[in-house]
This record gives C-alpha cells, sequence and structure tokens, in this order.
C-alpha cells in the first residue's frame, strides 16, 4: 500500500506543478524590475548623444499601442513588428499578420517590399544613395539637435527624469513638458534613450486626465549584435508579381508643374497655423460649404457613369457629423467637434476646419481668425 | 493480451509488452481507416488547389488556397493545421479510449490489472501506444504532404511567407519541426483523453468530451470576456503553426504552444495515474 501512497503524491504533484505550469505563462513576462542606476547626464547631453548616434547592427521587435479614446482601435490587429540592421544602413523589416506577412528589405541599393497576402514583390532601386543621416540639409545632427533643443525649450520643460528599463536594457528616460502657459490636452512626451547606444527605445505621449500612455511606440526586444548578412538580401521568389518603382512613379514629370499644382491645391485651401509651441492650431478653408462639396464629390464620383447627377443632394453631410461629432455654435458659427485623448477637430457648417492638440476653446478661437 | 498469458514470477519485457499493444492497435480497422484518410486529404487538398478557377480576390489578396497552390513549403503546413484541429485529435482519442475506457467496456481490463505487470507499467505502455498512434499519424500526414507539395510545383517553390526561397534541405526541416511540434500538442490531448478513459467504461464518452471539449475551447478563445481564461487553453497557441513559414522564424508563440502542451501532459498523465492507482480490479 506504501507504494500506491508514493505514487498518489507523486500524480498529485504533477497535477500541481501542471497547473502552476500553465499558470506561469499565462502571466505576461517582464515583471516590474527596479530601475537601473545610471551616471548622471544632463538633458542637452542626452539630446546631443541621440542626435550623434548611429544605428548599430541590431534585431528586435518593436510595438505600438494607442488609448486615443476612438470608438474603434485604430492599432487593433498589428501585431509587433521584427526589425533588424547590419549597422551599415541596411535594414530589415517584417510585419506579420495572421497568415501572412509584409517584409520590407533595404539592401544598400534596392528597397523591396513583399506581401504574402498579395504575393507582390514591389522593387525600388534608389541607386547607392541611401538617405544618410549624417548629413541632413547641410547640416551635422548635433547642431540639427542642438536648435531643436532651443526650439522646443520656448515652450516646454526638457529634463531627464530618472531611469527606465525598457526591452531588458537600461535607459533614461527624457521628459519634454509643456509649459504651464500652453493650453494642450498632453499632459508630457517622454523618450526613453538606450543607455549604451543612445537609441531611444520607447516613445510615450500622455495626455491629461489618463494614466495610461495615450500613444506608446517601444522595443519590446532588443539584441545589440551582428546580423546575419542574409538578412538583409532579397530575391523575388518564383511565381511573385515583381513591380518596378522608379523614383519617376512617385512625382509628375515636370517637377515645377507638379510643384505648382500643390501650391494650388494648399492656396485654395487656405491653410495656415494660428497660435506656436503646444497651442499651434492647422486651420483651413474648405472651396464651398460642406453639403456642396460633398454634392461636388458626389457629381464626380457619377459623373463618369453619365448619370445619377442629382444623389449628391441625397447624400446629407450634415447627419453624418452629427452622429460622430458634437454640434457647438459660437460667435463663429455654427460647427461640429471631434475629440479624442490627444487632439480636437472642428468642422463649420461653412467649411472651415481646425485641428490641433488643444481644448476645444483654443479651436473656437483660432477658427474666428479664418476669412 | 500476450501480458496476460505471462508465466506469474517473470517480469514481460517491456519491448514485448510494447509491441503487442502496438500490433493491437494497428490491428483494428477503425485506425487504419483513419490513417488511409489522413493519408489521402494532403495528396486530395493538393490536387484541389490546382483546380482554383480564380486564385486572386477581387481586392487583390490571395485565397490561402491559392497562395498554397503554387508552394511546396505552405502545403505541409496548412495541411497539418487543417488537421491539427479534428482529425489528429480525433485518431488520438480514439485510440485512448480503447486503450482503457474499450478495454473496461470489453471486460479485458480486468484480466490486464491482475496480471503481474504494475499498473504504472501497464499505464505507460497504453501512453506509449496513443503517442506512436498520434506521432505516426502526424508524420505520414506532413511527409506525404511535403512530396505532393515537390511534386506539384517543383523545388524551387519552397517560399517563406516572409517571401524568401528555402532550399530543400531547410524546407524539409521547417516541415519536420512543424511536424513535432504538432505532435507534441497531440500527445497532450491524447494525456487528457488517456485520463477520461482511465475514469470511465464508456470509450464514447471519452470521444465526446475530448472532442466536445476542443470544439468548446475553440469557441471560448473567440469571446473577447474571457481573455483571462485564453492563456490555459491548449487550443490557444495552435493558429502560431505558422510561424514556422516565417524567415527567420518567429519562436516566441510556439515556444509559449509547446510549454503549454507540456504543462497538459503533465497534468493529464497525473490524473490517468491516480486514476488507475486507485482503481478496483
Amino acid at each position: 500500500m506504501n507504494t500506491k501512497k508514493a505514487v498518489l503524491a507523486v500524480a498529485g504533484t504533477g497535477v500541481l506543478a501542471g497547473v502552476v505550469g500553465l499558470g506561469v505563462l499565462a502571466i505576461p513576462a517582464g515583471a516590474d524590475e527596479p530601475p537601473p542606476v545610471l551616471p548622471q547626464i544632463s538633458a542637452d547631453q542626452l539630446v546631443d548623444s541621440v542626435a550623434n548616434a548611429k544605428i548599430p547592427a541590431l534585431a528586435g521587435k518593436v510595438s505600438a499601442s494607442e488609448n486615443l479614446g476612438l470608438p474603434i482601435k485604430l492599432l487593433d490587429g498589428i501585431g509587433s513588428a521584427s526589425v533588424w540592421s547590419d549597422g551599415q544602413n541596411r535594414f530589415r523589416a517584417t510585419l506579420p499578420g495572421k497568415s501572412s506577412e509584409k517584409t520590407f528589405v533595404e539592401d544598400g541599393g534596392t528597397l523591396w517590399t513583399w506581401d504574402s497576402q498579395k504575393n507582390t514583390v514591389t522593387k525600388f532601386a534608389h541607386g547607392d544613395k541611401a538617405v544618410e543621416p549624417g548629413k541632413l540639409a547641410g547640416k551635422d545632427p548635433a547642431t540639427i539637435g542642438k536648435e531643436a533643443l532651443t526650439w522646443v525649450r520656448q515652450y516646454s520643460d526638457v529634463k531627464v527624469d530618472g531611469t527606465a528599463r525598457v526591452a531588458k536594457r537600461p535607459a533614461y528616460e527624457l521628459v519634454v513638458t509643456p509649459k504651464p502657459t500652453e493650453r494642450t490636452l498632453l499632459r508630457e512626451i517622454r523618450v526613453a534613450v538606450d543607455s549604451e547606444t543612445r537609441l531611444p527605445l520607447r516613445l510615450q505621449v500622455l495626455a491629461n486626465g489618463q494614466s495610461d500612455p495615450a500613444l506608446k511606440l517601444e522595443f519590446t526586444e532588443l539584441n545589440v549584435g551582428p546580423q546575419d548578412a542574409k538578412l538583409f538580401q532579397f530575391t523575388p521568389p518564383q511565381g511573385a508579381t515583381v513591380k518596378e518603382a522608379t523614383k519617376g512613379d512617385h512625382q509628375p514629370k515636370d517637377p515645377a508643374e507638379a510643384r505648382k499644382g500643390f501650391q494650388d491645391m494648399i492656396s485654395g485651401l487656405n491653410l495656415k497655423t494660428v497660435g506656436d509651441g503646444w497651442d499651434t492650431t492647422l486651420v483651413a478653408k474648405l472651396p464651398g460649404d460642406l453639403n456642396s462639396l460633398a454634392g461636388k464629390a458626389q457629381e464626380h464620383a457619377n459623373g463618369q457613369g453619365g448619370f445619377g447627377g442629382g444623389r449628391g443632394k441625397d447624400f446629407d453631410v450634415t447627419s453624418l457629423l452629427k452622429s460622430f461629432g458634437k454640434e457647438v455654435s459660437g460667435p463663429w458659427g455654427t460647427g461640429y467637434v471631434f475629440s479624442t485623448k490627444v487632439a480636437t477637430a472642428l468642422v463649420t457648417t461653412d467649411g472651415r476646419v481646425a485641428v490641433g492638440a488643444v481644448p476645444e476653446q483654443v479651436l473656437t478661437e483660432a477658427i474666428g481668425q479664418v476669412k | 493480451m500476450t501480458a496476460q498469458v505471462m508465466p506469474g514470477p517473470v517480469r514481460a519485457p517491456i519491448g514485448r509488452l510494447l509491441r503487442s499493444e502496438l500490433r493491437w492497435i494497428y490491428r483494428r480497422p477503425r485506425t487504419l481507416i483513419l490513417l488511409g484518410l489522413l493519408a489521402l486529404y494532403p495528396i486530395l487538398f493538393g490536387i484541389g488547389t490546382q483546380l482554383v478557377d480564380a486564385p486572386v480576390r477581387a481586392n487583390g489578396d490571395q485565397s490561402i488556397v491559392a497562395a498554397v497552390a503554387g508552394n511546396a513549403l505552405m502545403l505541409p503546413v496548412i495541411v497539418l493545421s487543417t488537421t491539427m484541429i479534428f482529425f489528429l485529435p480525433l485518431g488520438t482519442t480514439m485510440t485512448a479510449s480503447d486503450a482503457l475506457a474499450g478495454e473496461a467496456s470489453h471486460g479485458t481490463l480486468r484480466g490486464l490489472l491482475l496480471a503481474p505487470v504494475s499498473r504504472v507499467r501497464l499505464l505507460a505502455i497504453k501512453a506509449f501506444g496513443v503517442a506512436v498512434v498520434s506521432a505516426a499519424a502526424a508524420l505520414m500526414t506532413s511527409l506525404i504532404a511535403f512530396v505532393t507539395g515537390l511534386v506539384i510545383a517543383g523545388p524551387g517553390s519552397l517560399v517563406s511567407i516572409s517571401g524568401t526561397t528555402l532550399p530543400v534541405g531547410e524546407g524539409l526541416w521547417r516541415v519536420l519541426l512543424a511536424t513535432g511540434w504538432v505532435i507534441v500538442q497531440m500527445w497532450a490531448v491524447g494525456a487528457i483523453a488517456l485520463a477520461v478513459s482511465a475514469s470511465t467504461e464508456h470509450p464514447l464518452l471519452v470521444l465526446a468530451s475530448v472532442i466536445g471539449g476542443l470544439f468548446v475551447f475553440g469557441l471560448l478563445s473567440t469571446i473577447p470576456v474571457l481573455d483571462w481564461m485564453h492563456p490555459f487553453l491548449i487550443t490557444e497557441s495552435w493558429d502560431s503553426i505558422v510561424d514556422v513559414l516565417r524567415d527567420p522564424i518567429l519562436s516566441e508563440n510556439l515556444v509559449t504552444g509547446l510549454l503549454r502542451a507540456v504543462c497538459y501532459i503533465v497534468i493529464g498523465y497525473s490524473l490517468a495515474l491516480a486514476r488507475m492507482i486507485t482503481k478496483d480490479s
């Protein structure tokens, strides 16, 4: 009978171990670790070192999440992307889907894009003049970093706020907080900078009255070290459709003409900014009021068919806007406000638009300046 | 059973017991019919993909069937992922239900329990039988699918979903990896089935509860409110079998799925052991 008891004890332990094992698997990895102790650094030094940093050879996983308070989650269904770099301006990134994948390979002379769902390869040969991060607009990165910091400091406080551990790597937390005089929905922007490579490891945008970041982009895994050279090569597989994209496809033949068209569009919209710093509001005047605009769009869509020109009238933009936004009115007119945790948009019935990371009141002030 | 006719004091050699158990299983017509169907399935699937008229949907996306059509790497993995949700668990559970509940319903289990074979050993032999059947079924299915794919689409068509073309050796390695992973998942199903089998005399009850349980798991995993429960469901990581098709392989979910299956195996065999040892002979 002793063996029976012993066997039962083993069986009991086995059940317990199995259940505990399942429980451990259910707990997300990465329990809270104490923040690392790192040598002190000033915000200027940190920004300077980030601007001068070169992307080393690495392999990592990046994930993005948002909590904007929209009825639908924008980033839902996007798994974590994997990224690789060989330290010499060759990159690879994959965006996994449920049973598909999008792959991007920059091999130094050609940018390859692969979509497994469409079985299509896009080849963009840009020559060996790949983007050199070292020289942007003829300035060295340290100068750009300094100028940007000076500009940001006009409206915000920039400081190094302790340390953090991101993807198991020790990092400095650089925090940009709007000055108290700034009227914005945002509370602060936090950037975690890797203490060794000075790569930004995490970006968090925090809004007022919200403890979870409204927007978060972070490395969940990062290994710095040499990578397999094969990762940075791509050969289109058998049976795939290969599309060649050249620089010409991205812009019209005559650059001057293109610029003029773009300028016409912008001036037609009367696009301008009101306010500065965190209060900056983008305002525009659409050509015509809302309902006539929708009517035009409908006519244009139907025009090719040659019939059904009257359908534009059936399409009531106002009721659509009412269902999404809140109706407001003031001395400036009547309009609809759409708010998220980080930004607000105002559209008036006579076709004026204002957008900014500001509360509604700032938008109504700004929209009064649009004629 | 041969174990029954062993002379009293002499311990039956384990190899002979195992061989006898396997002979017993592979002589059952239902086992052979199921294996036959599993062997035909990848061939029919492979031919079927060649007969699809509209390989590309209106939105420009390929249907999964069209993606398989020209890809010798995709065929075995898709065949595995479709069989692992029904046919492979069915075969595994059927064998497990015959192993103990079936013998109990025929009255032959009593003889085995009285025979000079310890109950732990008896359970080990039964577990071995179940494990061999599920492993052989999965391996046979995936290898037939791999060969079918090579014949239909040619050796240049081992394309990962990351767009890289793999050499035949690497492709075979990926298929074997996927097969091994599926086999461990089936062993987990078999362990639970054997535990149920040890506690009942009705083989149909084993089949109904395990196959029904898998369906319920599948249903539960689609209910977002129950997301705290999802990591405990064995079916939770079964979708990640496609990760072997990525280049490089995305191992995170596969490893979690493997460990989850191991937990189920430990729980299943512990329960089966407890039931066997306390069973009245």
